[in-house]
């Protein structure tokens, strides 16, 4: 019980802007460095040093870009339904602020997702873009992103364009497995799927390793930029406080 | 006022009000009904008038085009009480809001969206729909306008007194779900299959969508008035 209460405290404190800001400052000081390593090491053993597909050749290679990108796309909506349901419980401030720095972050590892399966449909599939039920819902996922942006940054009241925000990632996810669900009836309705890439060969060590190291490599540097971006959104919140003033005086006196 | 009204007084009371309100002006009926006729009629335009690509695109273009309506319909529903202070007297009042959004959505369904279901009689014969599609068609469409109803009174609660096109932003991927479906029903009346099991799932999210939505219309509304 104890150790509950003690991380109940640290969780609470998090909460406050200037003590969340001390810690992440610290935290970032060594996570940065060690993020930008671990996926540049993903990224030149996988694009430099991994055996090319007996099939596809070196196209394949831009799965090291692809699926992680994908990946946060998905991960980083669901991240902000949980801050955006505690924004909504609990008004937390810093809930919102960060639902206000994530959603850029999502929207824009779905469109590299997006663009990156295009330039690797054209060469194996011979064509840009196909209507497969993956595809479909990921574009869908981009335009549930896009209004999100929308809705907040034409809200002028920062506390209720969080609060908007929120609801709407809310009910986005509550929403999104019947999505899922309706593009893969929509699919086998229309056309039985051409191309699956859920029946992805069985990988060598030689291929996945790398893979692997590029999915927790985008994950950290995605937690670092997102660490950033709340540590710039809350300073630009607090800009009237004295703690703001008197960390930004101790700044430029360095 | 000091005895507070049952909920179905309150229900009654809101739905009264906003369907006489309406049948003063005959602009609010009248204009979603020309918007679906208008799009139905640039598909022609657009595609050529050839008979049998009409018929076989027919079941779509309908329900895209009443999609579009009902949204753009629903869109306006809380802006006139909110321009002349109504909806902050209807928010202080300590009655539920959630019964209020109920009444308004189905008081403006029954003026928008259920002519819509006329109107898409005539536009049956303008696109030539093949024959035994009337019942599906018009039973989906029924049961989907009062779901898009439902979203775009969400839509139009987060975006009171802005653009109408942002709500269709953020509303209209969250429709998809509702088209798929609608349209299913009468893809499977098509191909002579029972469509009823897409009936039963548009019914189950009407189910959840009523409360699910409107609750979440009502926390939309108080976002704003803060």
């Amino acid at each position: 019980m104890s150790n509950f209460q003690v991380i109940k405290k640290w969780l609470i404190s998090m909460g406050s802007p200037p003590l969340f800001f001390m810690w992440a400052s610290k935290f970032l000081s060594w996570f940065y460095p060690i993020s930008f390593l671990l996926l540049l090491t993903g990224l030149i053993w996988g694009i430099g040093f991994a055996p090319s597909d007996y099939k596809q050749g070196e196209v394949y290679r831009i799965i090291f870009i692809h699926v992680p990108s994908a990946m946060l796309g998905q991960s980083v909506y669901l991240m902000m339904a949980i801050f955006g349901s505690i924004c909504l419980i609990w008004r937390a401030k810093l809930a919102g602020i960060f639902l206000r720095s994530a959603a850029p972050l999502g929207a824009s590892f779905t469109l590299i997702a997006l663009v990156s399966g295009a330039v690797w449909g054209k060469p194996t599939w011979g064509t840009w873009w196909v209507w497969d039920a993956r595809l479909t819902s990921t574009l869908i996922l981009f335009f549930l992103y896009a209004g999100i942006i929308g809705l907040y940054s034409s809200i002028d009241n920062k506390q209720k364009g969080d609060r908007a925000a929120s609801l709407i990632s809310v009910v986005g996810v509550i929403i999104i497995p019947i999505i899922k669900k309706s593009v893969d009836w929509w699919q086998t309705l229309h056309q039985p799927s051409t191309f699956t890439i859920t029946s992805a060969p069985s990988m060598t060590s030689d291929m996945y390793l790398p893979l692997l190291i590029c999915v927790i490599g985008f994950y950290s540097i995605l937690l670092s930029m997102l660490l950033n971006r709340l540590r710039a959104e809350i300073l630009i919140r607090e800009r009237n406080t004295s703690w703001v003033q008197k960390y930004l005086n101790n700044q430029v006196r360095e | 006022m000091s005895k507070r009204s049952t909920l179905p007084d309150w229900f009654m009371l809101i739905l009264k009000r906003d369907l006489s309100l309406s049948f003063k002006k005959v602009a609010t009926f009248i204009i979603p009904l020309v918007f679906f006729l208008i799009v139905i009629t640039l598909f022609p335009l657009a595609l050529g008038t050839e008979n049998s690509l009409l018929s076989s695109l027919s079941s779509g273009v309908i329900w895209v085009a009443a999609l579009l309506a009902s949204l753009l319909a629903v869109e306006s529903i809380f802006n006139e009480d909110y321009r002349d202070g109504t909806l902050d007297h209807l928010l202080l009042s300590g009655e539920p809001i959630f019964i209020l959004v109920l009444a308004k959505v189905l008081a403006h369904w029954l003026v928008t969206g259920a002519p819509l279901l006329l109107a898409s009689l005539v536009s049956t014969l303008f696109l030539f729909l093949p024959e035994g599609l009337l019942f599906p068609l018009l039973i989906s469409l029924l049961m989907g306008t009062f779901l898009l109803s439902l979203l775009g009174a969400l839509g139009a609660a987060l975006t009171i007194g802005r653009t109408a096109i942002l709500s269709a932003v953020i509303v209209l991927p969250l429709s998809i779900p509702i088209l798929i479906l609608g349209v299913a029903v009468i893809a499977a009346a098509l191909s002579d299959e029972s469509f009823f099991s897409y009936l039963y799932f548009l019914g189950a999210m009407l189910a959840l969508g009523i409360p699910g939505l409107c609750i979440a219309t009502t926390e939309a509304l108080f976002i704003n008035y803060e």
